[in-house]
C-alpha cells in the first residue's frame, strides 16, 4: 500500500488527541485506513444508552471519495439496513473532501437522533416508523438494549 | 508592261550581282528593303514615265530594267545621273536612289578605283544617318539618343552587310504563266501600311494584323506571292525593326503558277547598319530601377523580345554559330531562347518544352511567386556548389587576426580573396560580357562568292537575350567582386568574413579613389556627393546579431587593429560620411555594423529627398570597400523594401552570408544575385526567361541546371556533414540527439482543442462548399494558428472569437460576480467593502480577508499546511490547487456537476483562482508582464506592500506542455545543477505563460524576443553566456532562430513545431554549433493527436521527398 496520505495521518492524530465526545475511532495496527468506531446513542433518542460499533474504511482515493462506513451493531433504524449499511447523503452524493472522519461520524450520530423514514434504506422499518412510530421507537429501544450493550461484543 | 526580258528564262548570269565584271568590284551595298524610304523624287509625272520607257537601251551596261523594277519608272536624266553616281552598278544605284543621296553625291566620290574602294562608300554612307534616324523614329519610340553622334565603328559599317542565306518556302498569290522563273531575283518586301496605293501597282497593300505577311515580288516588282508563315513570322519582325534586309532568288517555281502553289526561294539576309545603332535601345537594366519588375512587359520589352526571337531564328536558319560565347551561359542559352518560341524545328524538340512559354504572350503576372522548391530539388541545387574540393589552397590571415582558422576556413579565405581580387585578372584579358555572343561576318555567300570585307570589322556581337547587336566588343563589366558564402550555420561564416576583412584591406595612405569612383554613377545619378569609403566594410545584419558581430570582431582582432562601429540607434548620431570618407582615412572605422532596419529607414529618408544620398550623411552617402549582408535571406524577397534598399548600396565588393541561399523559391536566389550585381543574372527578365519560366513550365531539371551554373562560380558552401577525405568531420561537433516528446493534453485542453478544431472544420467545410476556399485561406490559416496555439496553451486562444461564446457567458458571469482572470486581492477587498453594505459584499469582503489571512491555513482536502498553491473557488473556498483541481476532475469523471468541496455550490471550472503571493517585487522588465496580468501588477494600490496577493485564474499558469517542460527542467537541474538550457517557441505569448511557471518553480530565466531593444538583447545574451546561474533562455523562434551563438547551453526545448523543420534546425543549431563541447539534447514537444503531429508529418515529407 502506498504511503499513508498526510491527511489520514493528521485526521487520525486529531481523533486521538481531541476525541469527539461519544465517538471513538481507532485505526487497526495492520491497516491504518481501517478504523474501529464506536458511537454512543444520542440522548433523547431510542438509541440512548447504547454503544454502537461500526467499521470505517478509507478507500484509496479518499478524500475524493467518501469513507465506507457500516454498522456492526444491529440497529432498528429506517435508514440503516440489516447489514448495517447507512443511508446518509454525506456518505453518498453529498460527500465532500472537506468532510472528515470526524464530521462523518457526527453526522451518523445525528442520524440516530433524527431518523428519516421518508428516505429509507430498510423499507420495513421505515414502514413501521411511519405507520406506527411508537411501536417502531419501542422496537428500536428493545434492539438497543439487546444488541448495543456496552459489555457485550457485538457479533451481529 | 515593258520588260527587257520578255518570255524567256533569264540567263544564269542574270543574277543580281552578275553585272559586275569582277567580284572585287562588287559594291558592298544591297538594296534597302523597299519600304525603307519613299523619296519625294518618286512623285513622278506621266511625262517622266514616258521618258523612262525609252531609257533602257541608252544606258549600256546599266540594268535599267532592274532599277526601275525596284524603284519605279524614272526619267532618263535621273537614270543617267544614277548610272554615273553609282558607276554603272545597279545595285548601288538603287540604294543611292532610295537614299535620296544621289542628288548630292559628287560624281568624283563615286568613281570606283581599286585603291580607294572603301573610301567612297564611307563618304556616301555619311550622308545616310539622317535617313536612318527618320526611319527609327517611325519604328521605335525609344529612340532617345538620336542627338548623340554615331559611334565611329558604326559609321564604318555599310548600310547593310551580308550575313547569310537560307532556303524559304513561299506560295503564290497570283496565277499565271511565267510570272517567275528559276534563279530569278525576287524582292522581299513588307509593308505595314500603304499611304498611297494608287500609282505604283507593284506596291502591295497589306495592313491588318496579325501582320507578319512578307511578300515577294518578281524582278519586275510584281507581287508573286508571300512567304510561308513559319519564316514570315520572324522575317517580318526583322524587317519591321530595321534589323535585316532580305532579298531572294527563285530556286524552283513551276512555269505555270496557280494561286497557292509553292515556290521555293533562297533568301539572302543582310544586317542593316541601323541594327547596330545602340542608341536605339534602352538598356534594360540598372538605372531603370525596379519598376521593370513591377510592370507587365512593356511594349519596348515586347519588341525586344520579338527581335530576340527573330535573331535566333535567323541565326538558326542561316546556320550561323557564334565564335565565342560565354561558357557559363553557353549550354542553356540557345535552348532557352528557342524554347521561347513555340515553333521549334523538330530536331530541336528534345530541348523544347511542351509548355506555351512564349515570352511574347504576357508572362505569368505573379512570376515572383515562383513555385516553391522541393527539398530534393534544393539538394541537387546545392550539390554542385557543395562539391567542395578539399585540396583547395588555403590562405592564412595576417597577424592582426587573432583566432586560429580551421582548414576549411582558410580555404574559404583563399576563395574569397580570389573573388575579390579577380578584378585585375579579368580586366587584363578582356573577357566578353556573358550575355553576348561573337559572330564572324561571312566572307563568302551561299554560292561561295566572296562578299566584301570591311577592315577591322570581321566580327559582330549579338546579345541573344535582349536582341541587341553590336560591332564593338562587349566587355564584361566586372561588378561582382564578391559572392555568396553559404556555409551551413555553425561553420563560422562570421569568422571567415572577419578573416577576409583582415586579409584584404586597404591601408589609409593608398589612393583608391580612381578605382571606386567609377561605380558611383550607377545609381542616384543626381547626387554626386557619395563619398568613397575605401577602408570601410559595411556589415548589415539582423538587429539581434549586431552585438554578436561586434564581439566577434573584437575577439578576432589583435587589439587596435580593427576599428568597429555599431551604427544603430543612438550611435547613428555620427556623420558616417565624414567618418568613413577617404580623407578621414586614419580614423575611419574598418567595420561598420548596422541592421537591416537601419538601412531601410535611411533608404526611406534618401528616397524622400529624391535620392540625394549625400545630404543625409548616413549609410547611403558612401561607396564602401565592401558590403556584407549577414543572414541574407532577409532580403530574399526582391520586392521588399529592405531588399531594394540593399540593392542601392554601393560598394566594390559585395558579399552575402546565408546558410540557406534558397529558402523556398528560386527567386530567393535572384535577390541575392541582384544584390551582388552578377551579370547577366541580375537582370530579372533574363532570370525569368531562363529560370522562372522553364521552372514553372515544369522543366525543373533544366531550370535547376541553369541555377547551378549561376551558383557554381558564386557560391561556396560547406555543410556540417561534410567529411574530409580522411573521413573526419569538417567540424567535429559533439553528438546531438533530438527527441520528440508526445504530450497528452489534459481534458480541458482537449476540450478547447476539439472545440477549435470543430470550428475550423466547419469554416473550412462551409468555404469549400461555397467554393471560395482559396479566398478564405487567411481565415483558415488563422484557424490553424489557433489550433497550434491551443496545443501549446489553451489560453493562447483566449481573446479570440473562437472561444467567444464560451467567453461571453463567462464574462457576463464574471461581471456579475466581480471576477476576472486576474485579480488583486487587496483591490477586490476594497471593492467589496466599498460597493455598499449588502450582505453578499460583506461576506465577500470577509472571506477575501480570510483568504489573505489563511495564507498559512491547512488544506481542507489534503490537510497540507500551508496549502500548496492556495487556490480558491468562485465561492472563495481555498484548497491546494492540485486538491481542488483533482476533486473537480473527480466529480466530472463521475458525471457530476462539480461542486464546491465546502459549500457544495456548483463550481464553474473556469472560476478557480490561484492565490499568487508576490514575494518579490515585480521585475523592472516590463516584458515580463503578460497581457493577462499587466493591469494588476502595475495598477494595484497595494503593490508597495511586501506581500501582495492576487488571484489568478487557474489554467493560465499551466498547460500540458508547460508541465512537461517544467518536468524536464527539474530533472535536468537535478542531474546537472549548472546546465543551461534554451526554450524556443514561435509564440511570444506562450513564452509569457511559461515565465510565471518558471517563476513559481524558482527557475532562473532570461528572455529574448523581438520586442527587446538592441541593448537589452546584447545584455541578455551576455548575461546568459557569462553567468554561472543555470539559466533558461526563453527565445522566440523568429527573433532568436538565426545567427545567435548559444553554445553555452546544451539543452534545447522546442515548444512547438514549425512547418518546415529547417527553421527548427536553424534554431537548434544556435546551440549545436562550433564551440559546443557537450552533447546537445533536444526535446521537441508535440501534442498527440493534434495538428502538431500533422505538421510533423509535413516536415517529414519535406525532408524526404
Amino acid at each position: 500500500m502506498a504511503a499513508l496520505p498526510k491527511r489520514i495521518i493528521k485526521e487520525t492524530e486529531r481523533l486521538t488527541k481531541e476525541p469527539v465526545p461519544g465517538i471513538s475511532a481507532v485505526p487497526h495496527d495492520d491497516n491504518l485506513r481501517y478504523f474501529d468506531v464506536t458511537i454512543d446513542g444520542p440522548s433523547q433518542s431510542p438509541y440512548e444508552g447504547g454503544l454502537f460499533k461500526l467499521e470505517l474504511f478509507l478507500p484509496d482515493d479518499y478524500p475524493m471519495t467518501p469513507p465506507k462506513v457500516r454498522f456492526l451493531t444491529k440497529i432498528y433504524h429506517p435508514n440503516i439496513d440489516r447489514l448495517g449499511r447507512i443511508c446518509l447523503d454525506v456518505l453518498k452524493s453529498n460527500w465532500s473532501p472537506a468532510l472528515q472522519i470526524r464530521t462523518i461520524l457526527l453526522s451518523i450520530q445525528a442520524l440516530l437522533g433524527a431518523p428519516n423514514p421518508d428516505d429509507p434504506l430498510a423499507n420495513d422499518v421505515a414502514q413501521t416508523w411511519k405507520e406506527n412510530q411508537e411501536q417502531a421507537i419501542s422496537t428500536a429501544k428493545e434492539w438497543t438494549a439487546k444488541y448495543a450493550t456496552r459489555d457485550t461484543n457485538p457479533t451481529s | 508592261m515593258e520588260s527587257p526580258h520578255p518570255e524567256e528564262r533569264p540567263l544564269k548570269k542574270r543574277r543580281f550581282f552578275a553585272e559586275n565584271p569582277s567580284p572585287v568590284q562588287k559594291p558592298p551595298i544591297r538594296p534597302v528593303s523597299p519600304h525603307a524610304a519613299v523619296p519625294p523624287a518618286n512623285e513622278l509625272s506621266p511625262e517622266d514615265n514616258d521618258a523612262g520607257k525609252s531609257a533602257p537601251q541608252d544606258l549600256d551596261g546599266f540594268d535599267v530594267g532592274m532599277l526601275q523594277a525596284i524603284v519605279g519608272d524614272l526619267p532618263l536624266d535621273t537614270l543617267r545621273k544614277l548610272k554615273d553616281v553609282s558607276g554603272s552598278d545597279v545595285q548601288k544605284a538603287i540604294n543611292l536612289y532610295l537614299d535620296g543621296s544621289w542628288v548630292t553625291t559628287p560624281l568624283a566620290a563615286s568613281v570606283t578605283s581599286a585603291k580607294s574602294r572603301n573610301l567612297p562608300l564611307q563618304t556616301t554612307l555619311r550622308k545616310i544617318p539622317k535617313r536612318v534616324e527618320s526611319e527609327q523614329s517611325t519604328t521605335s519610340s525609344t529612340d532617345s539618343g538620336s542627338s548623340t553622334p554615331m559611334a565611329p565603328v558604326i559609321k564604318a559599317m555599310p548600310g547593310d552587310r551580308y550575313i547569310g542565306s537560307f532556303g524559304a518556302v513561299g506560295w503564290a498569290t497570283r496565277s499565271g504563266t511565267g510570272l517567275i522563273r528559276h534563279d530569278e531575283k525576287v524582292g522581299i518586301s513588307r509593308q505595314k501600311s500603304q499611304p498611297k496605293a494608287g500609282k505604283t501597282p507593284k506596291r502591295v497593300v497589306q495592313v491588318k494584323k496579325p501582320d507578319v505577311i512578307v511578300r515577294f515580288t518578281n524582278y519586275k516588282g510584281e507581287e508573286v506571292g508571300r512567304l510561308e508563315n513559319e519564316s514570315a513570322n520572324w522575317i517580318s519582325i526583322l524587317i519591321d525593326q530595321n534589323i535585316c534586309a532580305f532579298e531572294g532568288k527563285v530556286v524552283y517555281a513551276p512555269d505555270k503558277i496557280r494561286t497557292g502553289e509553292t515556290v521555293y526561294l533562297q533568301l539572302r539576309a543582310s544586317f542593316l547598319r541601323s541594327a547596330f545603332d545602340k542608341r536605339k535601345f534602352v538598356k534594360p537594366d540598372a538605372n531603370r530601377e525596379i519598376s521593370i519588375f513591377e510592370q507587365q512587359e512593356s511594349s519596348d520589352e515586347q519588341s525586344l523580345r520579338l527581335r530576340q526571337v527573330g535573331l535566333v531564328k535567323l541565326f538558326e536558319a542561316i546556320n550561323l554559330h557564334p565564335n565565342r560565347e560565354n561558357a557559363n551561359t553557353e549550354k542553356h542559352k540557345r535552348q532557352g531562347l528557342l524554347q521561347a518560341t513555340q515553333k521549334d524545328e523538330p530536331e530541336k524538340s528534345k530541348q523544347k518544352s511542351n509548355s506555351t512559354a512564349d515570352p511574347t504572350s504576357s508572362p505569368p503576372s505573379d512570376a515572383e511567386d515562383g513555385k516553391e522548391l522541393e527539398q530534393d530539388q534544393l539538394d541537387s541545387l546545392y550539390r554542385k556548389a557543395q562539391s567542395f574540393d578539399f585540396n583547395t589552397p588555403e590562405m592564412t590571415p595576417p597577424d592582426t587576426f587573432r583566432l586560429d582558422l580551421r582548414k576549411y576556413q582558410r580555404q574559404a579565405l583563399h576563395w574569397m580573396i580570389g573573388k575579390e581580387k579577380a578584378e585585375s585578372l579579368t580586366h587584363k584579358e578582356e573577357s566578353m560580357h556573358p550575355l553576348w555572343e561573337e559572330y564572324e561576318w561571312p566572307t563568302q555567300d551561299a554560292d561561295n562568292m566572296p562578299v566584301p570585307v570591311i577592315e577591322n570589322q570581321s566580327m559582330f556581337y549579338v546579345n541573344p537575350y535582349s536582341g541587341e547587336l553590336s560591332l564593338e566588343f562587349p566587355k564584361q563589366e566586372q561588378n561582382c567582386l564578391g559572392g555568396i558564402l553559404a556555409d551551413e550555420m555553425g561553420l563560422g561564416k562570421t569568422i571567415e568574413m572577419m578573416s577576409l576583412i583582415h586579409t584584404h584591406r586597404i591601408e589609409p595612405p593608398t589612393d583608391q579613389s580612381p578605382d571606386t569612383v567609377h561605380q558611383l554613377p550607377r545609381l542616384f545619378k543626381s547626387s554626386a556627393d557619395v563619398e568613397a569609403a575605401p577602408y570601410t566594410t559595411l556589415v548589415i545584419a539582423p538587429m539581434s546579431l549586431l552585438a554578436q558581430w561586434e564581439s566577434e570582431a573584437d575577439k578576432a582582432s589583435q587589439e587596435g587593429t580593427l576599428k568597429t562601429l555599431v551604427y544603430y540607434g543612438s550611435e547613428k548620431a555620427v556623420n558616417l560620411q565624414k567618418l568613413c570618407s577617404a580623407s578621414n582615412g586614419a580614423n575611419a572605422p574598418n567595420v561598420v555594423i548596422t541592421s537591416y532596419g537601419t538601412v531601410l529607414s535611411e533608404y526611406g529618408q534618401v528616397v524622400k529627398e529624391n535620392g540625394n544620398r549625400g545630404s543625409h550623411g548616413g549609410i547611403f552617402s558612401l561607396d564602401y570597400f565592401r558590403i556584407i549582408l549577414d543572414e541574407a535571406h532577409f532580403v530574399k524577397n526582391r520586392q521588399s523594401k529592405t531588399a531594394k534598399a540593399c540593392y542601392e548600396l554601393s560598394a566594390r565588393h559585395r558579399w552575402v552570408l546565408t546558410g540557406t541561399p534558397i529558402v523556398n523559391r528560386l527567386e530567393d536566389l535572384f535577390s541575392l544575385v541582384r544584390f551582388l550585381k552578377v551579370e547577366p543574372w541580375s537582370n530579372f527578365s533574363f532570370w525569368k526567361t531562363f529560370i522562372t519560366v522553364p521552372f514553372e513550365a515544369g522543366e525543373f531539371i533544366r531550370a535547376l541546371d541553369v541555377v547551378q551554373t549561376v551558383l557554381e562560380p558564386l557560391v561556396i558552401r560547406r555543410t556540417k556533414d561534410m567529411k574530409t577525405p580522411d573521413g573526419k568531420a569538417l567540424v567535429p561537433l559533439p553528438p546531438r540527439t533530438i527527441d520528440v516528446e508526445k504530450i497528452e493534453l489534459s481534458k480541458d485542453e482537449r476540450d478547447v482543442y476539439d472545440h477549435i478544431y470543430l470550428r475550423a472544420k466547419m469554416v473550412f467545410d462551409v468555404q469549400a462548399e461555397k467554393g471560395n476556399l482559396l479566398k478564405s485561406y487567411t481565415t483558415i490559416f488563422a484557424q490553424i494558428l489557433r489550433l497550434r496555439q491551443s496545443c501549446c496553451h489553451p489560453v493562447l486562444t483566449r481573446k479570440a472569437e473562437i472561444v467567444a461564446d464560451e467567453a461571453d457567458a463567462a464574462l457576463a458571469s464574471d461581471l456579475a460576480n466581480g471576477l476576472a482572470d486576474d485579480m488583486d486581492l487587496e483591490s477586490l477587498i476594497q471593492r467589496f467593502t466599498t460597493e455598499g453594505d449588502q450582505d453578499v459584499n460583506q461576506f465577500g469582503a470577509s472571506v477575501l480577508k480570510q483568504i489573505q489571512s489563511e495564507a498559512e491555513a491547512e488544506c481542507p482536502i489534503c490537510s497540507e499546511e500551508p496549502m500548496m498553491d492556495q487556490t480558491v473557488t468562485g465561492c472563495w473556498h481555498s484548497a491546494c490547487k492540485d486538491c481542488l483541481l483533482n476533486y473537480i476532475e473527480h466529480q466530472r469523471e463521475k458525471g457530476e456537476v462539480p461542486r464546491c468541496f465546502n459549500c457544495r455550490a456548483p463550481i464553474n471550472a473556469r472560476d478557480v483562482f490561484e492565490v499568487v503571493r508576490h514575494e518579490r517585487q515585480p521585475l523592472t522588465e516590463d516584458s515580463k508582464d503578460s497581457p493577462f496580468r499587466s493591469n494588476t501588477t502595475t495598477a494595484a494600490p497595494s503593490s508597495t506592500q511586501a506581500s501582495r496577493i492576487s488571484l489568478r485564474r487557474v489554467g493560465l499558469s499551466g498547460s500540458a506542455k508547460t508541465q512537461a517542460l517544467l518536468t524536464h527542467l527539474k530533472t535536468l537541474h537535478r542531474a546537472n545543477p549548472l546546465a543551461k538550457s534554451v526554450v524556443f517557441s514561435q509564440f511570444t505569448s506562450f513564452l509569457d505563460l511559461i515565465q510565471p511557471a518558471l517563476d513559481r518553480d524558482h527557475i532562473p530565466y532570461l528572455r529574448f524576443d523581438g520586442t527587446m531593444s538592441q541593448k537589452l538583447r546584447a545584455a541578455t545574451l551576455a548575461e546568459f553566456a557569462a553567468s554561472s546561474k543555470p539559466y533558461v533562455l526563453l527565445l522566440s523562434l523568429r527573433a532568436g532562430g538565426v545567427g545567435l551563438n548559444l553554445t553555452c547551453a546544451s539543452h534545447v526545448f522546442v515548444m512547438d513545431p514549425w512547418w518546415s523543420f529547417a527553421v527548427e534546425a536553424q534554431a537548434i543549431d544556435r546551440v549545436h554549433r562550433m564551440g559546443q563541447t557537450e552533447e546537445v539534447k533536444v526535446v521537441r514537444f508535440i501534442v498527440q493527436g493534434s495538428i502538431e503531429e500533422k505538421m510533423l508529418r509535413i516536415q517529414e515529407r519535406k525532408k524526404f521527398m
